[in-house]
């Protein structure tokens, strides 16, 4: 145990929306994977937050196995995925980006307690397993796919990346 | 196949320089989430989606080349980010269909 040298694929792939919602009494946000038919947009108590429907979007949540060991990782706390575009000097994320080098994408793991008032954040097992899985499926010479935690991002709101989500698919304007 | 020869044979337009990787298969998709999940390394992606989150998901997954159907064109914020991550960009005025079917009968899928 231990020692395995993970071939990781995707298994328990499941197709829904990202929601996103706020409490405009204490303004913390977080996020949810909803596989409803369409995603839900009631505003509803929990404790004293009270929240809000914020946007939605369709996404996709998976987990990850190892085809030699069989060992399985979940993902639960995982919620998307954002390709970080961040430039902000104070920026944990962005330095990283910066010092790594053109030949590397660092992507942001986010996890469903947006504003991490609970201290949580994606496990280290699950990061781990995020950057394995997809640079063992690389074949660009040099190329290499960074998955950092969301709670190493400067903010909420000034960390800048494109999250991995189908916005606006379901609407027409 | 590289790029370049299989865009002379379909007649796809490059949008922007880019390095010319092998094009290993093909995938057709219009969302980052079906895409992150089910496109492989080194293929072609056929799409009319010309969303920055496109580039995104395709980057993650190490697709070589993106080719928009239907004369659709992406803004130059998403040609400058998939000219960033070596993705690169064609267009052409085919539809997804018109196109498949070219790759298939060079024996791309």
């Amino acid at each position: 145990m231990g020692t395995c040298n993970h071939k990781w694929q995707m298994t328990d792939i499941i197709y829904g929306y990202l929601v996103v919602q706020g409490c405009p009494r204490c303004g913390d946000r977080a996020s949810f994977f909803s596989n409803e038919p369409a995603a839900p947009i009631e505003e509803y108590m929990e404790g004293d937050h009270f929240w809000a429907h914020l946007g939605s979007s369709q996404a996709t949540k998976f987990n990850l196995k190892c085809t030699e060991c069989h060992e399985i990782v979940h993902l639960d706390d995982l919620v998307g995925l954002m390709m970080s575009t961040c430039e902000e000097p104070q920026c944990y994320v962005a330095n990283i980006a910066k010092s790594e080098g053109k030949m590397t994408s660092v992507y942001v793991a986010l996890c469903s307690d947006s504003t991490h008032s609970s201290g949580k954040c994606i496990s280290t097992k699950g990061i781990d397993s995020l950057n394995e899985y997809f640079n063992q499926n690389i074949k660009t010479p040099g190329k290499k796919i960074l998955v950092v935690p969301c709670n190493k991002c400067c903010s909420i709101d000034m960390c800048k990346g494109i999250v991995i989500a189908d916005v606006g698919l379901t609407e027409i304007y | 196949m590289k790029i370049s020869e299989l865009a002379s044979k379909t007649g796809l337009k490059a949008i922007s320089e880019s390095v010319d990787k092998i094009i290993e298969g093909v995938y057709i998709s219009d969302m980052a989430s079906d895409i992150i999940t089910n496109a492989k390394a080194n293929v072609l992606l056929i799409t009319l989606q010309t969303h920055k989150t496109l580039i995104a998901a395709a980057n993650l997954i190490d697709v070589s080349a993106i080719a928009f159907v239907k004369g659709k064109r992406p803004g130059q914020d998403v040609i400058e980010l998939a000219d960033r991550v070596g993705i690169a960009l064609y267009s052409t005025e085919d539809d997804t269909w018109t196109l498949a079917s070219k790759l298939a009968k060079l024996g791309i899928q």
